[in-house]
Protein backbone atom coordinates (compact mmCIF):
# COMPACT_ATOMS: atom_id res chain seq x y z
CA UNK A 1 0.00 0.00 0.00
CA UNK A 2 2.86 2.38 0.81
CA UNK A 3 4.29 1.76 -2.64
CA UNK A 4 0.95 2.62 -4.17
CA UNK A 5 0.66 5.93 -2.27
CA UNK A 6 4.25 6.88 -3.09
CA UNK A 7 3.67 6.08 -6.74
CA UNK A 8 0.64 8.33 -6.91
CA UNK A 9 2.48 11.16 -5.13
CA UNK A 10 5.34 10.78 -7.56
CA UNK A 11 2.96 11.04 -10.52
CA UNK A 12 1.37 14.21 -9.18
CA UNK A 13 4.76 15.79 -8.46
CA UNK A 14 6.12 15.10 -11.93
CA UNK A 15 3.02 16.52 -13.57
CA UNK A 16 3.05 19.75 -11.50
CA UNK A 17 6.77 20.17 -12.21
CA UNK A 18 6.06 19.89 -15.94
CA UNK A 19 3.30 22.48 -15.72
CA UNK A 20 5.57 24.93 -13.87
CA UNK A 21 8.26 24.43 -16.47
CA UNK A 22 5.85 25.10 -19.33
CA UNK A 23 4.46 28.21 -17.63
CA UNK A 24 7.95 29.53 -17.20
CA UNK A 25 8.67 28.77 -20.82
CA UNK A 26 5.74 30.88 -21.96
CA UNK A 27 6.61 33.73 -19.63
CA UNK A 28 10.29 33.88 -20.50
CA UNK A 29 11.54 36.05 -23.25
CA UNK A 30 14.00 33.48 -24.44
CA UNK A 31 13.51 29.81 -24.77
CA UNK A 32 15.26 26.95 -26.46
CA UNK A 33 13.46 24.47 -28.66
CA UNK A 34 15.83 21.83 -29.96
CA UNK A 35 18.80 23.61 -31.44
CA UNK A 36 16.78 26.76 -32.16
CA UNK A 37 16.98 29.69 -29.76
CA UNK A 38 13.86 31.78 -29.94
CA UNK A 39 13.83 35.44 -28.99
CA UNK A 40 10.22 36.58 -28.87
CA UNK A 41 11.12 40.17 -29.60
CA UNK A 42 13.21 39.30 -32.61
CA UNK A 43 11.72 36.09 -33.91
CA UNK A 44 9.19 35.95 -36.64
CA UNK A 45 7.45 33.07 -34.85
CA UNK A 46 4.23 34.52 -33.69
CA UNK A 47 2.60 34.01 -30.35
CA UNK A 48 0.07 31.48 -31.69
CA UNK A 49 2.81 29.15 -32.83
CA UNK A 50 4.51 29.23 -29.46
CA UNK A 51 1.26 28.43 -27.69
CA UNK A 52 0.62 25.53 -30.06
CA UNK A 53 4.10 24.19 -29.46
CA UNK A 54 3.70 24.44 -25.73
CA UNK A 55 0.35 22.67 -25.79
CA UNK A 56 1.82 19.87 -27.88
CA UNK A 57 4.68 19.45 -25.43
CA UNK A 58 2.26 19.40 -22.54
CA UNK A 59 0.06 16.76 -24.19
CA UNK A 60 3.07 14.56 -25.00
CA UNK A 61 4.24 14.86 -21.43
CA UNK A 62 0.85 13.80 -20.10
CA UNK A 63 0.64 10.82 -22.44
CA UNK A 64 4.11 9.67 -21.47
CA UNK A 65 3.25 9.90 -17.80
CA UNK A 66 0.08 7.88 -18.33
CA UNK A 67 1.90 5.13 -20.26
CA UNK A 68 4.37 4.56 -17.45
CA UNK A 69 1.87 4.82 -14.64
CA UNK A 70 2.98 2.26 -12.06
CA UNK A 71 -0.43 1.70 -10.54
CA UNK A 72 -3.91 1.01 -11.81
CA UNK A 73 -7.05 0.55 -9.82
CA UNK A 74 -10.23 -1.24 -10.85
CA UNK A 75 -13.53 -1.21 -8.98
CA UNK A 76 -16.50 -3.48 -9.46
CA UNK A 77 -19.87 -3.65 -7.77
CA UNK A 78 -20.98 -7.20 -7.03
CA UNK A 79 -23.70 -9.11 -5.22
CA UNK A 80 -23.39 -11.82 -2.58
CA UNK A 81 -21.02 -14.72 -3.21
CA UNK A 82 -19.10 -13.09 -6.01
CA UNK A 83 -16.45 -15.03 -7.91
CA UNK A 84 -13.08 -13.33 -8.30
CA UNK A 85 -10.23 -14.75 -10.35
CA UNK A 86 -6.73 -13.32 -10.71
CA UNK A 87 -4.15 -14.92 -12.98
CA UNK A 88 -0.64 -13.55 -13.36
CA UNK A 89 2.56 -15.11 -14.55
CA UNK A 90 4.86 -13.16 -12.27
CA UNK A 91 3.99 -11.24 -9.16
CA UNK A 92 2.33 -11.24 -5.78
CA UNK A 93 -1.38 -11.47 -5.11
CA UNK A 94 -2.79 -10.58 -1.74
CA UNK A 95 -6.43 -10.61 -0.90
CA UNK A 96 -8.29 -9.22 2.11
CA UNK A 97 -11.87 -8.49 3.05
CA UNK A 98 -13.33 -5.14 2.04
CA UNK A 99 -16.88 -3.98 1.67
CA UNK A 100 -19.73 -6.44 1.13
CA UNK A 101 -20.59 -5.34 -2.39
CA UNK A 102 -17.42 -4.06 -3.95
CA UNK A 103 -14.25 -5.55 -5.36
CA UNK A 104 -11.27 -3.23 -5.51
CA UNK A 105 -8.23 -4.41 -7.46
CA UNK A 106 -4.99 -2.48 -7.34
CA UNK A 107 -2.35 -3.55 -9.85
CA UNK A 108 1.24 -2.37 -9.45
CA UNK A 109 3.30 -2.67 -12.63
CA UNK A 110 7.06 -2.94 -12.98
CA UNK A 111 7.05 -1.96 -16.63
CA UNK A 112 4.71 -1.20 -19.48
CA UNK A 113 5.35 -4.62 -21.03
CA UNK A 114 2.27 -6.04 -19.33
CA UNK A 115 -1.38 -5.33 -19.83
CA UNK A 116 -4.21 -6.23 -17.54
CA UNK A 117 -7.15 -7.96 -19.15
CA UNK A 118 -10.14 -7.49 -16.89
CA UNK A 119 -13.81 -8.10 -17.26
CA UNK A 120 -16.94 -8.44 -15.20
CA UNK A 121 -19.74 -10.77 -16.16
CA UNK A 122 -22.46 -10.37 -13.60
CA UNK A 123 -21.08 -11.54 -10.31
CA UNK A 124 -17.93 -12.91 -11.84
CA UNK A 125 -14.73 -10.91 -12.21
CA UNK A 126 -11.70 -12.10 -14.14
CA UNK A 127 -8.36 -10.33 -13.94
CA UNK A 128 -5.36 -11.57 -15.91
CA UNK A 129 -1.92 -10.22 -16.65
CA UNK A 130 -1.20 -10.26 -20.34
CA UNK A 131 2.52 -10.35 -21.09
CA UNK A 132 3.54 -8.62 -24.26
CA UNK A 133 5.99 -10.36 -26.55
CA UNK A 134 9.50 -10.73 -25.14
CA UNK A 135 8.56 -9.92 -21.58
CA UNK A 136 10.61 -11.66 -18.92
CA UNK A 137 10.15 -12.04 -15.20
CA UNK A 138 11.53 -8.68 -14.01
CA UNK A 139 9.53 -6.66 -16.51
CA UNK A 140 6.48 -8.88 -16.52
CA UNK A 141 5.77 -8.64 -12.84
CA UNK A 142 2.45 -7.26 -11.69
CA UNK A 143 1.57 -7.21 -8.00
CA UNK A 144 -2.11 -7.29 -7.16
CA UNK A 145 -3.87 -6.22 -4.00
CA UNK A 146 -7.54 -7.03 -3.73
CA UNK A 147 -10.24 -5.99 -1.33
CA UNK A 148 -13.24 -8.28 -1.77
CA UNK A 149 -16.48 -9.20 -0.03
CA UNK A 150 -15.59 -11.76 2.66
CA UNK A 151 -17.95 -14.36 1.22
CA UNK A 152 -16.49 -14.25 -2.29
CA UNK A 153 -15.08 -17.29 -4.03
CA UNK A 154 -11.49 -16.64 -5.01
CA UNK A 155 -9.12 -18.21 -7.55
CA UNK A 156 -5.53 -16.96 -7.50
CA UNK A 157 -2.76 -18.09 -9.84
CA UNK A 158 0.81 -16.83 -9.92
CA UNK A 159 3.90 -18.73 -10.96
CA UNK A 160 6.18 -16.81 -8.62
CA UNK A 161 3.84 -15.51 -5.93
CA UNK A 162 3.68 -14.93 -3.09
CA UNK A 163 -0.03 -15.62 -2.67
CA UNK A 164 -1.83 -14.63 0.48
CA UNK A 165 -5.41 -14.56 1.70
CA UNK A 166 -6.80 -13.66 5.09
CA UNK A 167 -10.03 -13.16 7.01
CA UNK A 168 -12.32 -14.63 4.38
CA UNK A 169 -15.05 -17.25 4.47
CA UNK A 170 -15.59 -18.11 0.84
CA UNK A 171 -13.91 -20.86 -1.14
CA UNK A 172 -10.26 -20.24 -1.95
CA UNK A 173 -8.09 -21.79 -4.66
CA UNK A 174 -4.45 -20.75 -4.76
CA UNK A 175 -2.00 -22.15 -7.25
CA UNK A 176 1.59 -21.32 -8.09
CA UNK A 177 4.77 -23.06 -9.12
CA UNK A 178 7.29 -21.38 -6.87
CA UNK A 179 4.81 -19.27 -5.00
CA UNK A 180 4.92 -19.02 -1.24
CA UNK A 181 1.33 -19.46 -0.09
CA UNK A 182 -0.03 -18.02 3.14
CA UNK A 183 -3.63 -18.36 4.28
CA UNK A 184 -4.80 -17.26 7.70
CA UNK A 185 -7.97 -16.65 9.65
CA UNK A 186 -10.25 -18.36 7.16
CA UNK A 187 -13.37 -20.32 8.01
CA UNK A 188 -16.28 -22.23 6.53
CA UNK A 189 -14.81 -22.42 3.06
CA UNK A 190 -12.84 -24.77 0.91
CA UNK A 191 -9.13 -24.06 0.76
CA UNK A 192 -7.36 -25.70 -2.17
CA UNK A 193 -3.67 -25.06 -2.70
CA UNK A 194 -1.31 -26.42 -5.34
CA UNK A 195 2.35 -25.56 -5.66
CA UNK A 196 5.39 -27.04 -7.29
CA UNK A 197 8.01 -26.12 -4.70
CA UNK A 198 6.52 -23.15 -2.92
CA UNK A 199 5.95 -23.66 0.81
CA UNK A 200 2.38 -23.55 2.05
CA UNK A 201 1.35 -22.14 5.42
CA UNK A 202 -2.19 -22.24 6.77
CA UNK A 203 -2.91 -20.66 10.13
CA UNK A 204 -6.23 -20.66 11.93
CA UNK A 205 -8.35 -22.23 9.23
CA UNK A 206 -11.59 -23.44 10.77
CA UNK A 207 -14.36 -25.72 9.65
CA UNK A 208 -13.09 -25.92 6.12
CA UNK A 209 -12.39 -28.46 3.45
CA UNK A 210 -8.65 -28.22 3.00
CA UNK A 211 -6.73 -29.82 0.17
CA UNK A 212 -3.04 -29.09 -0.36
CA UNK A 213 -0.85 -30.64 -3.04
CA UNK A 214 2.79 -29.81 -3.54
CA UNK A 215 5.63 -31.54 -5.29
CA UNK A 216 8.47 -30.46 -3.07
CA UNK A 217 7.13 -27.62 -0.95
CA UNK A 218 6.82 -27.84 2.82
CA UNK A 219 3.37 -27.66 4.34
CA UNK A 220 2.78 -25.96 7.70
CA UNK A 221 -0.65 -26.23 9.28
CA UNK A 222 -1.37 -24.48 12.55
CA UNK A 223 -4.82 -24.64 14.10
CA UNK A 224 -6.32 -26.05 10.95
CA UNK A 225 -9.50 -28.08 11.38
CA UNK A 226 -12.34 -29.22 9.20
CA UNK A 227 -14.36 -32.11 7.95
CA UNK A 228 -11.63 -32.97 5.48
CA UNK A 229 -8.01 -31.86 5.69
CA UNK A 230 -5.65 -33.41 3.17
CA UNK A 231 -2.06 -32.48 2.47
CA UNK A 232 0.38 -34.26 0.20
CA UNK A 233 3.90 -33.40 -0.86
CA UNK A 234 6.71 -35.36 -2.42
CA UNK A 235 9.97 -34.35 -0.81
CA UNK A 236 8.55 -31.56 1.32
CA UNK A 237 7.74 -31.88 5.01
CA UNK A 238 4.35 -31.65 6.64
CA UNK A 239 4.05 -30.08 10.05
CA UNK A 240 0.73 -29.98 11.86
CA UNK A 241 0.10 -28.15 15.12
CA UNK A 242 -3.50 -28.49 16.19
CA UNK A 243 -6.10 -30.70 17.81
CA UNK A 244 -7.49 -32.67 14.86
CA UNK A 245 -10.99 -31.60 15.88
CA UNK A 246 -14.28 -31.18 13.98
CA UNK A 247 -14.73 -34.92 13.64
CA UNK A 248 -12.94 -34.74 10.34
CA UNK A 249 -10.72 -36.86 8.16
CA UNK A 250 -7.11 -35.75 8.23
CA UNK A 251 -4.74 -37.31 5.72
CA UNK A 252 -1.13 -36.29 5.36
CA UNK A 253 1.07 -37.98 2.73
CA UNK A 254 4.70 -37.52 1.72
CA UNK A 255 7.09 -39.51 -0.39
CA UNK A 256 10.42 -38.72 1.27
CA UNK A 257 9.50 -35.78 3.46
CA UNK A 258 8.94 -36.10 7.20
CA UNK A 259 5.57 -35.72 8.87
CA UNK A 260 5.30 -34.27 12.33
CA UNK A 261 2.08 -33.69 14.24
CA UNK A 262 1.95 -31.80 17.52
CA UNK A 263 -1.28 -32.39 19.42
CA UNK A 264 -2.70 -31.57 22.87
CA UNK A 265 -3.06 -34.24 25.53
CA UNK A 266 -6.83 -34.28 25.16
CA UNK A 267 -6.81 -34.95 21.43
CA UNK A 268 -9.69 -37.10 20.22
CA UNK A 269 -8.88 -39.10 17.14
CA UNK A 270 -8.12 -42.46 15.61
CA UNK A 271 -4.55 -42.54 14.38
CA UNK A 272 -2.98 -44.65 11.69
CA UNK A 273 0.58 -44.02 10.63
CA UNK A 274 2.78 -45.99 8.29
CA UNK A 275 6.08 -45.34 6.60
CA UNK A 276 7.20 -47.96 4.12
CA UNK A 277 10.90 -47.30 4.62
CA UNK A 278 11.08 -44.61 7.30
CA UNK A 279 10.70 -44.61 11.05
CA UNK A 280 7.44 -43.97 12.85
CA UNK A 281 7.01 -42.98 16.47
CA UNK A 282 4.56 -41.44 18.93
CA UNK A 283 5.22 -40.24 22.46
CA UNK A 284 1.86 -40.62 24.11
CA UNK A 285 -0.31 -43.67 24.77
CA UNK A 286 -2.79 -44.79 22.18
CA UNK A 287 -5.51 -47.29 22.83
CA UNK A 288 -5.16 -50.28 20.54
CA UNK A 289 -7.93 -50.72 18.05
CA UNK A 290 -9.08 -53.44 15.75
CA UNK A 291 -7.86 -52.76 12.27
CA UNK A 292 -7.23 -54.63 9.08
CA UNK A 293 -3.86 -52.93 8.94
CA UNK A 294 -1.19 -54.93 10.66
CA UNK A 295 1.13 -52.98 12.89
CA UNK A 296 4.84 -53.17 12.20
CA UNK A 297 6.97 -51.94 15.05
CA UNK A 298 8.95 -48.88 14.10
CA UNK A 299 7.23 -48.60 10.75
CA UNK A 300 3.62 -48.08 11.72
CA UNK A 301 1.22 -47.58 14.57
CA UNK A 302 -2.53 -47.76 14.94
CA UNK A 303 -4.50 -46.54 17.94
CA UNK A 304 -7.02 -44.08 19.27
CA UNK A 305 -7.04 -41.24 21.75
CA UNK A 306 -9.99 -39.71 23.60
CA UNK A 307 -13.35 -40.30 21.99
CA UNK A 308 -11.72 -40.87 18.60
CA UNK A 309 -13.96 -38.32 16.96
CA UNK A 310 -11.64 -37.67 14.01
CA UNK A 311 -9.60 -39.97 11.83
CA UNK A 312 -5.97 -39.20 11.20
CA UNK A 313 -3.91 -41.00 8.55
CA UNK A 314 -0.22 -40.26 8.24
CA UNK A 315 1.58 -41.96 5.36
CA UNK A 316 5.07 -41.68 3.97
CA UNK A 317 7.16 -43.82 1.67
CA UNK A 318 10.58 -43.08 3.12
CA UNK A 319 10.06 -40.11 5.42
CA UNK A 320 9.88 -40.17 9.20
CA UNK A 321 6.55 -39.81 10.97
CA UNK A 322 6.28 -38.47 14.46
CA UNK A 323 3.24 -37.80 16.62
CA UNK A 324 4.09 -35.65 19.61
CA UNK A 325 2.18 -34.33 22.57
CA UNK A 326 2.26 -30.56 22.98
CA UNK B 1 -10.39 -65.42 11.52
CA UNK B 2 -9.47 -61.76 11.69
CA UNK B 3 -8.46 -59.25 9.05
CA UNK B 4 -4.83 -59.48 10.10
CA UNK B 5 -4.96 -63.28 9.72
CA UNK B 6 -6.18 -62.84 6.20
CA UNK B 7 -3.49 -60.29 5.43
CA UNK B 8 -0.79 -62.55 6.84
CA UNK B 9 -1.97 -65.62 4.96
CA UNK B 10 -2.77 -63.83 1.74
CA UNK B 11 0.19 -65.12 -0.30
CA UNK B 12 -0.67 -68.73 0.54
CA UNK B 13 -4.32 -68.13 -0.12
CA UNK B 14 -3.57 -66.72 -3.54
CA UNK B 15 -1.36 -69.70 -4.32
CA UNK B 16 -4.22 -72.00 -3.33
CA UNK B 17 -2.14 -73.65 -0.63
CA UNK B 18 -4.35 -73.55 2.52
CA UNK B 19 -6.19 -76.60 3.70
CA UNK B 20 -9.95 -77.08 3.68
CA UNK B 21 -10.65 -75.84 7.21
CA UNK B 22 -8.64 -72.71 6.68
CA UNK B 23 -10.29 -72.13 3.36
CA UNK B 24 -13.73 -72.40 4.93
CA UNK B 25 -12.87 -69.89 7.66
CA UNK B 26 -11.37 -67.65 5.04
CA UNK B 27 -14.49 -67.77 2.88
CA UNK B 28 -16.69 -67.04 5.88
CA UNK B 29 -14.57 -64.03 6.77
CA UNK B 30 -14.73 -62.70 3.24
CA UNK B 31 -18.50 -62.83 3.30
CA UNK B 32 -18.61 -60.75 6.45
CA UNK B 33 -15.76 -58.34 5.68
CA UNK B 34 -16.10 -56.25 2.52
CA UNK B 35 -12.64 -54.72 2.95
CA UNK B 36 -10.88 -58.08 2.91
CA UNK B 37 -13.13 -59.22 0.12
CA UNK B 38 -12.14 -56.20 -1.97
CA UNK B 39 -8.50 -56.72 -1.13
CA UNK B 40 -8.53 -60.36 -2.23
CA UNK B 41 -10.38 -59.61 -5.45
CA UNK B 42 -7.94 -56.83 -6.28
CA UNK B 43 -4.95 -59.09 -5.73
CA UNK B 44 -6.47 -61.90 -7.78
CA UNK B 45 -7.11 -59.46 -10.59
CA UNK B 46 -3.51 -58.24 -10.45
CA UNK B 47 -2.21 -61.80 -10.42
CA UNK B 48 -4.32 -62.76 -13.41
CA UNK B 49 -3.35 -59.70 -15.40
CA UNK B 50 0.31 -60.14 -14.56
CA UNK B 51 0.29 -63.59 -16.14
CA UNK B 52 -0.33 -61.94 -19.49
CA UNK B 53 2.61 -59.64 -18.86
CA UNK B 54 4.80 -62.59 -18.18
CA UNK B 55 3.82 -64.19 -21.46
CA UNK B 56 4.13 -61.07 -23.56
CA UNK B 57 7.43 -59.79 -22.23
CA UNK B 58 9.49 -62.93 -22.46
CA UNK B 59 12.98 -62.22 -23.74
CA UNK B 60 14.42 -63.71 -26.86
CA UNK B 61 15.86 -67.22 -26.45
CA UNK B 62 19.20 -65.77 -27.52
CA UNK B 63 19.47 -64.01 -24.17
CA UNK B 64 19.29 -67.32 -22.36
CA UNK B 65 21.67 -68.94 -24.79
CA UNK B 66 24.21 -66.25 -24.11
CA UNK B 67 23.71 -66.48 -20.36
CA UNK B 68 24.21 -70.22 -20.62
CA UNK B 69 27.35 -69.66 -22.67
CA UNK B 70 28.62 -67.20 -20.09
CA UNK B 71 27.95 -69.67 -17.28
CA UNK B 72 29.73 -72.40 -19.17
CA UNK B 73 32.67 -70.11 -19.79
CA UNK B 74 32.85 -69.54 -16.05
CA UNK B 75 32.74 -73.26 -15.43
CA UNK B 76 29.49 -72.98 -13.55
CA UNK B 77 27.77 -75.44 -15.86
CA UNK B 78 29.82 -78.54 -16.57
CA UNK B 79 27.29 -80.86 -18.13
CA UNK B 80 24.97 -80.12 -20.95
CA UNK B 81 22.23 -79.48 -18.49
CA UNK B 82 19.02 -78.46 -20.14
CA UNK B 83 18.60 -74.79 -19.70
CA UNK B 84 14.96 -74.00 -20.19
CA UNK B 85 14.68 -72.07 -23.37
CA UNK B 86 12.17 -69.53 -22.18
CA UNK B 87 12.16 -69.14 -18.41
CA UNK B 88 10.10 -66.31 -17.03
CA UNK B 89 11.63 -63.20 -15.57
CA UNK B 90 8.82 -62.56 -13.13
CA UNK B 91 9.58 -64.52 -9.98
CA UNK B 92 6.29 -63.73 -8.30
CA UNK B 93 4.48 -65.39 -11.13
CA UNK B 94 6.58 -68.54 -11.31
CA UNK B 95 4.05 -70.37 -9.23
CA UNK B 96 4.35 -74.09 -8.80
CA UNK B 97 5.49 -74.75 -12.33
CA UNK B 98 9.02 -73.75 -11.40
CA UNK B 99 9.25 -73.92 -7.68
CA UNK B 100 11.97 -72.85 -5.32
CA UNK B 101 14.22 -75.82 -6.15
CA UNK B 102 14.89 -74.44 -9.60
CA UNK B 103 14.92 -70.76 -8.75
CA UNK B 104 17.60 -71.09 -6.09
CA UNK B 105 20.42 -72.65 -8.17
CA UNK B 106 19.70 -70.52 -11.21
CA UNK B 107 19.65 -67.40 -9.08
CA UNK B 108 22.88 -68.43 -7.40
CA UNK B 109 24.49 -69.07 -10.76
CA UNK B 110 23.32 -65.73 -12.08
CA UNK B 111 24.63 -63.99 -9.00
CA UNK B 112 27.99 -65.62 -9.48
CA UNK B 113 28.06 -64.73 -13.15
CA UNK B 114 26.88 -61.22 -12.37
CA UNK B 115 29.55 -60.78 -9.72
CA UNK B 116 32.20 -61.87 -12.17
CA UNK B 117 30.91 -59.54 -14.83
CA UNK B 118 30.63 -56.61 -12.47
CA UNK B 119 34.12 -57.14 -11.10
CA UNK B 120 35.65 -57.33 -14.58
CA UNK B 121 33.60 -54.58 -16.19
CA UNK B 122 32.89 -52.21 -13.37
CA UNK B 123 31.83 -49.02 -15.08
CA UNK B 124 29.25 -50.17 -17.61
CA UNK B 125 27.84 -52.85 -15.39
CA UNK B 126 27.31 -50.55 -12.43
CA UNK B 127 25.67 -47.95 -14.58
CA UNK B 128 23.47 -50.57 -16.13
CA UNK B 129 22.33 -51.78 -12.75
CA UNK B 130 21.64 -48.37 -11.34
CA UNK B 131 20.02 -46.95 -14.40
CA UNK B 132 16.44 -47.89 -15.09
CA UNK B 133 15.57 -48.49 -18.71
CA UNK B 134 15.97 -45.41 -20.78
CA UNK B 135 13.01 -46.29 -22.91
CA UNK B 136 10.67 -46.19 -19.96
CA UNK B 137 12.13 -44.32 -17.01
CA UNK B 138 8.70 -44.01 -15.47
CA UNK B 139 6.90 -47.30 -15.94
CA UNK B 140 3.21 -47.34 -15.40
CA UNK B 141 1.75 -48.93 -12.30
CA UNK B 142 1.11 -52.56 -12.67
CA UNK B 143 3.60 -52.97 -15.42
CA UNK B 144 6.34 -55.51 -15.25
CA UNK B 145 9.50 -54.57 -13.40
CA UNK B 146 11.59 -52.01 -15.19
CA UNK B 147 14.72 -54.11 -15.31
CA UNK B 148 12.79 -57.08 -16.60
CA UNK B 149 11.24 -54.92 -19.26
CA UNK B 150 14.68 -53.76 -20.24
CA UNK B 151 15.93 -57.29 -20.42
CA UNK B 152 12.98 -58.24 -22.58
CA UNK B 153 13.59 -55.37 -24.95
CA UNK B 154 17.31 -55.89 -25.32
CA UNK B 155 17.24 -58.85 -27.71
CA UNK B 156 15.19 -56.83 -30.14
CA UNK B 157 18.03 -54.38 -30.60
CA UNK B 158 20.90 -55.45 -32.80
CA UNK B 159 23.45 -54.02 -30.41
CA UNK B 160 22.31 -56.28 -27.63
CA UNK B 161 23.20 -59.33 -29.60
CA UNK B 162 26.53 -58.07 -30.73
CA UNK B 163 28.96 -58.30 -27.88
CA UNK B 164 29.57 -60.33 -24.83
CA UNK B 165 29.78 -57.23 -22.70
CA UNK B 166 26.23 -56.37 -23.55
CA UNK B 167 25.21 -59.88 -22.64
CA UNK B 168 26.94 -59.30 -19.36
CA UNK B 169 25.08 -56.08 -18.93
CA UNK B 170 21.88 -57.88 -19.66
CA UNK B 171 22.73 -60.41 -16.99
CA UNK B 172 23.35 -57.64 -14.52
CA UNK B 173 20.11 -55.96 -15.46
CA UNK B 174 18.22 -59.20 -15.03
CA UNK B 175 19.74 -59.59 -11.62
CA UNK B 176 18.84 -56.13 -10.46
CA UNK B 177 15.21 -56.64 -9.47
CA UNK B 178 15.70 -60.20 -8.29
CA UNK B 179 18.91 -60.20 -6.35
CA UNK B 180 20.00 -56.67 -5.63
CA UNK B 181 19.41 -55.83 -1.99
CA UNK B 182 16.85 -53.08 -2.14
CA UNK B 183 18.59 -50.20 -3.90
CA UNK B 184 17.40 -47.07 -2.14
CA UNK B 185 16.79 -43.55 -3.25
CA UNK B 186 20.40 -42.48 -3.11
CA UNK B 187 21.41 -45.05 -5.65
CA UNK B 188 18.35 -44.57 -7.77
CA UNK B 189 18.69 -40.79 -7.88
CA UNK B 190 22.42 -40.81 -8.52
CA UNK B 191 22.08 -41.52 -12.21
CA UNK B 192 19.36 -39.81 -14.16
CA UNK B 193 18.22 -41.79 -17.18
CA UNK B 194 17.46 -40.26 -20.51
CA UNK B 195 14.07 -38.53 -20.35
CA UNK B 196 11.16 -40.30 -21.98
CA UNK B 197 9.69 -38.81 -25.17
CA UNK B 198 6.79 -37.47 -23.14
CA UNK B 199 9.13 -35.76 -20.71
CA UNK B 200 11.19 -34.35 -23.57
CA UNK B 201 8.03 -32.96 -25.11
CA UNK B 202 7.01 -31.48 -21.78
CA UNK B 203 10.39 -29.81 -21.25
CA UNK B 204 10.34 -28.54 -24.79
CA UNK B 205 6.98 -26.92 -24.16
CA UNK B 206 8.31 -25.34 -20.98
CA UNK B 207 11.37 -24.07 -22.85
CA UNK B 208 9.19 -22.46 -25.47
CA UNK B 209 6.83 -20.83 -23.05
CA UNK B 210 9.18 -19.88 -20.24
CA UNK B 211 12.87 -20.54 -20.94
CA UNK B 212 13.91 -19.22 -17.56
CA UNK B 213 11.83 -21.88 -15.80
CA UNK B 214 13.11 -24.88 -17.72
CA UNK B 215 15.87 -25.75 -15.27
CA UNK B 216 13.48 -25.60 -12.35
CA UNK B 217 10.93 -27.83 -14.03
CA UNK B 218 13.60 -30.23 -15.21
CA UNK B 219 14.91 -30.64 -11.67
CA UNK B 220 11.43 -31.22 -10.33
CA UNK B 221 10.68 -33.70 -13.10
CA UNK B 222 13.85 -35.63 -12.34
CA UNK B 223 12.94 -35.74 -8.66
CA UNK B 224 9.44 -37.00 -9.38
CA UNK B 225 10.73 -39.61 -11.82
CA UNK B 226 13.24 -40.76 -9.24
CA UNK B 227 10.44 -41.15 -6.71
CA UNK B 228 8.46 -43.19 -9.21
CA UNK B 229 11.42 -45.44 -9.98
CA UNK B 230 12.21 -45.90 -6.31
CA UNK B 231 8.65 -46.83 -5.47
CA UNK B 232 8.28 -49.03 -8.53
CA UNK B 233 11.41 -50.94 -7.59
CA UNK B 234 10.06 -51.47 -4.10
CA UNK B 235 6.69 -52.62 -5.41
CA UNK B 236 8.44 -55.02 -7.76
CA UNK B 237 10.16 -56.57 -4.80
CA UNK B 238 7.07 -56.44 -2.59
CA UNK B 239 4.07 -56.87 -4.84
CA UNK B 240 1.74 -57.52 -1.91
CA UNK B 241 2.49 -54.20 -0.19
CA UNK B 242 -0.71 -52.26 -0.70
CA UNK B 243 0.67 -49.10 0.93
CA UNK B 244 3.63 -49.08 -1.42
CA UNK B 245 1.28 -49.42 -4.37
CA UNK B 246 -0.67 -46.46 -3.07
CA UNK B 247 2.57 -44.48 -2.83
CA UNK B 248 3.33 -45.41 -6.42
CA UNK B 249 0.00 -43.97 -7.46
CA UNK B 250 0.72 -40.88 -5.37
CA UNK B 251 4.05 -40.46 -7.14
CA UNK B 252 2.34 -40.58 -10.52
CA UNK B 253 -0.18 -38.04 -9.31
CA UNK B 254 2.72 -35.79 -8.37
CA UNK B 255 4.03 -36.05 -11.89
CA UNK B 256 0.59 -35.23 -13.27
CA UNK B 257 0.47 -32.23 -10.95
CA UNK B 258 3.82 -31.03 -12.26
CA UNK B 259 2.63 -31.28 -15.85
CA UNK B 260 -0.57 -29.51 -14.96
CA UNK B 261 1.07 -26.63 -13.09
CA UNK B 262 3.52 -26.07 -15.90
CA UNK B 263 1.30 -26.40 -18.93
CA UNK B 264 -1.90 -24.92 -17.57
CA UNK B 265 -0.42 -21.73 -16.35
CA UNK B 266 2.64 -20.77 -18.34
CA UNK B 267 1.63 -18.20 -20.93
Amino acid sequence: MMNLVQSRKSDRQSRSQGQRFMSGLIRSNRCRVGHLTVDRRQSRIDRTSVVTLVLACSLASSLTAAAFAATKEYRYTVGPHANVSVDTQYGAISIRPGSDNQVVVTAVFKSDNVEVDQQQNGNRIDIASHLLHGTDQPTGQVDYELLIPPDATVNLHSMTGPLSAERLHGDLTLEGAEAVVNVRDVENGHVHVRTMRGPVTLINVRNGHVEISSISGDVHLKSVTGTSVQASTGSGKIFYDGDFSSGGDYTFITHSGDIEALVPADVSADFRAHSVLGRVQHDFPLKPQHSRFSEEVGRSFVGSAGQASSEVVLRSFSGKIRLKQR
Amino acid sequence: MTCSDVERMLPEILDGAPDGAFQTAFDLHLKSCPECSDLVSDLKLITNEAQYLAASDEPSPRVWVRIEAQLRAEGLIREAQPVRPRPTLVPALLGRRWGAWLVAPVAAALVAAGSYVVSHRPAPSVVQQQTPPSASPAPSPGSQSSAATEAASLPATPASDATASETASTTAAVLAPVQQPAPRAAGAKAVEPVPSPEDEQFLSAVSTRAPSLRATYENQLQAVNADIRETQAYVDRNPGDIDARQHLMDAYQQKALLYQIALDRIQ
